[in-house]
């Protein structure tokens, strides 16, 4: 057939002649979209921040905090921005009127000084302090405060991250420079856990429309916390430089960058090879994995969410009207403290976060000291199957002969949990509770959404995994268990979390709520627990811990909050990052860039070599071709 | 990944319908503008479609954005004014395709920020690596697919394709991460020399920028290099071998041509067209053939926020993402078909 | 006998196409001889391509392997209560391939998770060459606007990302192993129809159709009796390469965490070792596996497809 002999000189000129067409184009594309995105990045107002941010990096000796994050940014306006990774940035680039104290989470000041509510619990006066400075020169005044408190009030597309501080406020005033008063419709004890970035009103009054602005246009963004927001991309990096300025001193790292992952060990990759400060979220392989690594320090620290088990207890609206689906066996107080007495939680903790949580017993986790409560032994449902077995039993859930539990109409008793697919520990669980209460003799399915809102927000769901970060003020995570947050018809939607309504549970919210005095609000708040626990709805499996890592040849020494055994990441505070000092020592991620650089630069060349070549064969072959 | 053998055929098929218009200017100019006509009808289904498509995902995004968050009822209600979702749907889907048409995608739920824009931001990362892939690609296939149909059947040949089905048959997503343990964690005396992810350092500027990119490109593309390169190589392998029966081939050799010549100038471009129109249609691929590689490498492109917006369910976003990717298949689609008949040698010479 | 519906009686003798067919008696078992005939014509062929029989005995090897899992490794594998092992071990003597972050065998694991992904590949391979297959002899036999309203859909699939949409199907629909099926069969029919429509404007303008349409033939008979026999051995290469390309989707779509959590399959396998943060902490020994798995079966379903199609069009034989 075909003939395959041919010289050797001839055939290697192709093949040559192809590699360097590659090289060349791909060099042409390298080129093309490097300057793309540079290029594109630069309308009118941004080349100012970003050529400083570029020669401050080009100096040597400049100490960056590099910390990873994997959540991305929704906005950097503070009147929009809801997501922990946003807000937590907002903490550090805007000072709030009170703050949390590092060791134990009590209010200290912040912008205000001090403050005090008026005899009848309905005026709160602030003194705002009077060396806070924006970055642009201007003092921060209680007009800057007012104003922002006013805005949310009036605008509603304002209001569309922390409406729900400012909805009982009736009026809000700055008398003087150092004077705010808040009036309010009815007593509020969160009066003191205002989370509420404080804005420059000079800044902001130019924006029309709230819902739109983002705030991400003009670098660098006017602020008063610690640092100074320089520069962001979406997605990629957001950096921020500190504010030499701030009253309680400047932070020590010349620059904090979070840098953007979406994947987890690619995260935890970076932070071995030093291009990286600080990772979190670690799984315990990767925890496990860090601890023997070299200069990296594993941070084990108790966390502030609780991971619970949620029966659905019969959906229903204000109005009174039922809703969903919820398995009717289910309101037998019987059948859940069965499920509940054969779900073994020191096996949770032990197996599916392998140590890196505390078995679960009140509602809010003992991190918060003064909050937290535990079962009494004559209340406690602990680990006990056979407990479990005679409840059934009692309760008339017999079992059949193939070992399946019946439910009163005859059927077997199976039901649904509805799990987070994109949480390894709700699927992790799912598999066990399978086994133990397959064991019982019910049947469980679990159903991985992405998206379980819309089944549990309308009440189509048996049990669920749930899960709250608590925040140092306690009122948010009783409140969503209130009848006041049932949603007010089938087809509203309510603040409320597992659609409890109790009475009692109600009444000591109600007191609690009013309760200016620390010690009693607290006694009020374990009863309240006790209730919640008693009602049977909600069964707390674990608090997982926050599960941290740094580079110790980066961070020399960093504070956790609590300040003993604390964690680092999405702190009720700037404690951690405005403390972080620097290790002495250059950090090793300049070394492994600069190398990094090195293979880039020696890549372009050789591509760049090819197309050269690439065109003066080109040239030889035409002529070639023609004789 | 699409198969092998399909790319071929619809080639084969675009082959003989070009052919037949290149017949003369009339039939060419018919046959263009039906082939515009057939895409522009597509881009609108894919507009309507992406639409209602998206509706399907159940319930209401307001109540899955605030899920977990504090929100009240009459913040609810804000977003929800905010994002048009107030409006019954038949006044949603005019102002969708008012907006469409006027080249507005609409709000992003999450980011708060134009669709068009968002998608803007993220096109060059998305181009820049898949374009480099498919480029590298292509040469490659093209190149082993010549050798290996010239010397068929020799061990060669039988390496090249066994290696190529092979890479093929890898799942693209584990290549990706099992170069990120060897290559960038580091295995035993191998060091970790490239970084784990995303496009830049964030701390280079000007030629070190570039280097830097290309740093951070080296493990991406490789991975969709390696599993990309097998169809390239196959086409070109199959169409050439169908070239090297033709007559004409032996013509030329009888002319006194050599062989290298022979190849070059004449069974190389012939063969070429299929590949070059699955070229093409695999540049259409690119974007939405991105969304692995860039959720493994964190690489900033539109396959990453595709897979981001489709969990939030952000739908606008998600809407305007799906009619770049089907409008990229449908417009590079177009590009192959007109461009056939002007590239078919066999026509005309 | 059961294999393709059979019209009444009186179609019989019109069926063959051979002349010999005409002998009453006969005829049927006439009709076997002759599919026999050809099996055994298309295996003596088949043998002649090494590649495919290597894939063929591949897959003769993980099929046997994946029926005969509960005997090799018994139900118990997926238990986590009963879990043997600890935590993320290291291949030992005990686990050839180490432990999962339940402590479960890996080995279990991989011999267990080849059923689900098998039976994923097959069916979702299957729906997708059925689907194909229906709309390719009905748009290729009735013609018209019929027919151009169906290729426009097709072509509408066709421009579609697919998988793009088989991500959005997988999103919308609950997280079970049907779901994955349907997404992968209804995003990547379109080639099929397309090649099978050709193959039966092809058959229909034989000489003998129009013989057959001249007796009496109806639309039905037609399709059944003369474009299926003749498009089947077409839809059978489509059908094994399908299933590696199904294998492929379905453990993506696991990776990207939409596949089945609660049932073990390779996908999967690869997704928990994600989760559990195995490529940074090194754990390349549960990684490397079920990746190694699915390229294995992948190549095997492709290299049988391969030398299915290269023995039923010599002419792409020579080709590939």
């Amino acid at each position: 057939m075909v003939t395959t002999a041919s010289s050797k000189r001839t055939r290697q000129r192709p093949r040559f002649r192809l590699v360097l067409a590659t090289g060349a184009a791909a060099t042409a594309l390298v080129t093309a979209g490097a300057v793309a995105p540079q290029a594109q990045a630069q309308p009118q107002d941004r080349p100012v921040a970003r050529s400083q941010a570029r020669a401050a990096a080009a100096d040597d000796g400049k100490q960056v905090l590099t910390v990873a994050v994997s959540q991305s940014i929704d906005s950097l306006s503070p009147f929009l921005a809801q997501r922990l990774v946003s807000t937590s940035i907002h903490r550090l680039a805007y000072d709030y009127l009170t703050n949390y104290d590092v060791k134990d989470g009590h209010t200290v000041p912040g912008l205000a000084t001090a403050w005090e509510p008026s005899p009848d619990k309905l005026t709160w006066t602030y003194t705002i302090r009077d060396d806070s400075k924006w970055s642009d020169g201007k003092q921060a005044t209680a007009e800057d405060a007012a104003w922002t408190f006013n805005k949310m009030m009036t605008d509603e597309n304002a209001a569309t991250a922390n409406g729900s501080f400012t909805s009982n406020f009736k009026k809000v005033t700055a008398p003087d420079p150092k004077t705010l008063v808040i009036e309010l419709k009815k007593p509020q004890a969160t009066m003191t856990a205002l989370d509420v970035p404080i804005v420059p009103k000079h800044v902001w009054e130019k924006v029309d429309d709230f819902s739109k602005f983002n705030n991400d246009k003009q670098f660098p963004i006017v602020g008063n916390g610690p640092f100074i927001i320089t520069d962001f991309r979406v997605d990629q990096y957001l950096k921020l430089k500190p504010n030499k300025d701030f009253w309680r001193g400047a932070p020590k790292f010349d620059e904090l960058v979070f840098k953007y992952y979406k994947d987890g060990d690619a995260a935890v990759a970076a932070l071995q090879k030093g291009e990286v400060s600080f990772v979190q979220g670690l799984t315990p392989a990767q925890a496990d994995a860090l601890k023997s690594a070299e200069n990296i320090k594993v941070n084990d620290a108790p966390g502030r969410r609780f991971f619970a088990l949620a029966t659905n207890p019969g959906a229903q609206s204000k109005d009174g009207k039922k809703f969903g689906n919820g398995h009717k066996a289910l309101l037998d107080p019987a059948v859940r403290k069965a499920l509940f007495h054969a779900t073994d939680r020191a096996t949770i903790v032990d197996k599916v976060f392998q140590g890196h949580a505390v078995e679960g017993e009140g509602y809010i986790p003992p991190r918060f000291e003064s909050y937290f409560w535990k079962p009494e032994a004559s209340q406690k449902i602990a680990y006990d199957p056979a407990r479990a077995a005679q409840l059934l039993d009692q309760a008339g859930y017999k079992k059949n002969a193939d070992g399946k539990r019946l439910d009163k109409d005859g059927k077997p008793l199976g039901f649904r949990i509805l799990c987070h697919a994109t949480d390894p520990n709700d699927k992790a669980i799912g598999k066990y509770l399978q086994e133990w209460w397959g064991e019982l003799g019910i049947g469980l399915k679990v159903e991985c959404l992405d998206n379980v809102s819309d089944p549990w927000l309308a009440g189509d769901y048996d049990l669920a995994f749930d899960g709250w970060s608590v925040n140092p003020d306690p009122d948010f995570v009783l409140s969503i268990h209130t009848c006041a947050a049932l949603p007010a018809t089938p087809k509203d939607t309510g603040a409320t979390d597992n659609f409890i309504c109790d009475k009692q549970f109600d009444d000591l919210y109600a007191k609690q709520a009013v309760e200016y005095d620390a010690a009693k609000r607290a006694d009020l708040v374990k009863q309240m627990q006790s209730r919640l626990y008693d009602t049977g709805y909600m069964n707390i499996l674990a608090y997982p811990n926050a599960v941290e890592a740094y580079r110790t040849d980066h961070i020399k020494s960093i504070t956790t909050m609590p300040e003993a055994a604390g964690n680092i990441y999405g702190q009720d505070g700037y404690w951690s990052w405005w403390s972080a000092e620097p290790a002495a020592a250059e950090s090793a991620s300049d070394s492994g860039s600069s190398a990094g650089v090195a293979i880039g630069i020696g890549a372009v060349v050789v591509l760049a070599a090819a197309l050269g070549l690439f065109v003066a064969m080109r040239r030889r072959s035409t002529a070639e071709d023609r004789e | 990944m699409s198969t092998t053998s399909t790319t071929g055929t619809t080639a084969v098929a675009r082959a003989s319908e070009a052919r037949a218009a290149r017949g003369d200017v009339r039939a060419y100019l018919l046959y263009v503008s039906g082939k515009i006509g057939g895409a522009a009808v597509s881009l609108l289904a894919v507009l309507v479609t992406s639409f209602f498509l998206f509706r399907i995902i159940p319930g209401d995004p307001v109540k899955a954005m605030t899920h977990g968050m504090p929100t009240s009822a009459e913040q609810m209600a804000t977003l929800r004014r905010q994002f048009g979702l107030d409006k019954p749907m038949w006044q949603q889907f005019t102002d969708y395709c008012a907006g469409a048409l006027s080249g507005d995608l609409g709000m992003s739920y999450q980011f708060r920020a134009p669709v068009g824009e968002l998608i803007l931001q993220k096109v060059p990362a998305t181009l820049l690596l898949t374009g480099v892939a498919v480029v590298i690609y292509s040469a490659i296939g093209l190149w082993l697919g010549t050798r290996s149909a010239w010397r068929h059947g020799s061990l060669g040949d039988k390496l090249n394709t066994g290696v190529a089905l092979t890479l093929w048959s890898v799942p693209g997503f584990w290549l990706g991460l099992l170069l990120i343990i060897t290559f960038s964690v580091g295995i035993g005396p191998i060091p970790g020399m490239f970084p784990t992810g995303g496009m830049e350092s964030g701390t280079e500027s000007g030629f070190a920028y570039v280097a830097d990119v290309a740093h951070h490109m080296v493990l991406p593309v490789l991975t969709l290099v390696a599993v990309g390169y097998a169809q390239t190589l196959l086409v070109m392998r199959s169409s050439l071998l169908d070239e090297m029966g033709s007559d004409y081939l032996t013509t030329a050799r009888a002319k006194g041509l050599r062989d290298d010549a022979v190849r070059r100038r004449h069974a190389v471009p012939n063969a070429l067209l299929p590949t070059v129109t699955m070229v093409f249609i695999n540049l259409g691929h690119v974007a939405a053939g991105s969304i692995l590689v860039e959720t493994v490498f964190s690489w900033p492109g539109l396959g990453g926020l595709f897979y981001q917006a489709l969990s939030v369910p952000d739908l606008p976003l998600v809407q305007g993402l799906f009619v770049v990717f089907a409008g990229a298949m449908i417009v590079m689609n177009l590009l192959a078909d007109l461009l056939y008949p002007l590239l078919d040698p066999r026509v005309g010479r | 006998m059961t294999t393709t519906p059979t019209p009444p009686t009186k179609t019989a003798p019109a069926a063959p196409a051979d002349p010999a067919g005409k002998t009453p008696p006969t005829a049927r078992s006439l009709t076997w001889a002759r599919r026999r005939l050809s099996v055994a014509r298309f295996w003596s062929a088949y043998r002649g391509h090494r590649a495919g029989l290597f894939g063929l005995a591949a897959l003769a090897l993980i099929a046997l392997t994946a029926l005969a899992a509960p005997l090799l490794v018994g139900g118990d594998v997926q238990s986590v209560t009963n879990a043997p092992g600890t935590a993320m071990e290291k291949p030992s003597g005990e686990f050839p391939l180490g432990t999962d972050q339940f402590g479960r065998s890996l080995l279990g694991l991989l011999v267990w998770g080849a059923r689900i992904s098998l039976t994923v590949g097959l069916l979702a391979a299957a729906l997708s060459v059925a689907i194909g297959t229906l709309v390719g002899i009905i748009a290729g036999h009735y013609g018209g606007w019929f027919s151009t309203v169906l290729m426009r859909i097709t072509d509408w699939f066709l421009v579609m990302p697919a998988l793009v949409l088989a991500i959005v199907l997988a999103t919308v629909m609950s997280r079970n192993v049907w779901t994955v099926i349907i997404a992968i069969g209804i995003t990547s029919w379109p080639t099929t129809a397309r090649l099978v429509r050709a193959q039966t404007i092809a058959v229909e303008s034989r000489p003998y159709i129009e013989r057959a349409k001249a007796l009496g033939g109806g639309h039905g008979h037609i399709m059944n009796r003369h474009v299926l026999p003749n498009v089947m051995p077409l839809v059978l290469a489509q059908t094994t390469l399908g299933i590696s390309s199904a294998i492929l989707t379905e453990a993506t779509l696991a990776f990207l965490g939409l596949g089945d959590p609660t049932v073990v399959s390779w996908g999967g396998m690869l997704q928990d070792a994600r989760e559990a943060g195995a490529v940074s902490s090194g754990h390349w020994w549960y990684l490397a596996p079920p990746g190694i798995a699915i390229a294995l079966v992948a190549l095997a379903f492709t290299l049988c497809g391969r030398a299915i199609e290269s023995v039923l069009n010599p002419k792409l034989g020579v080709a590939r």
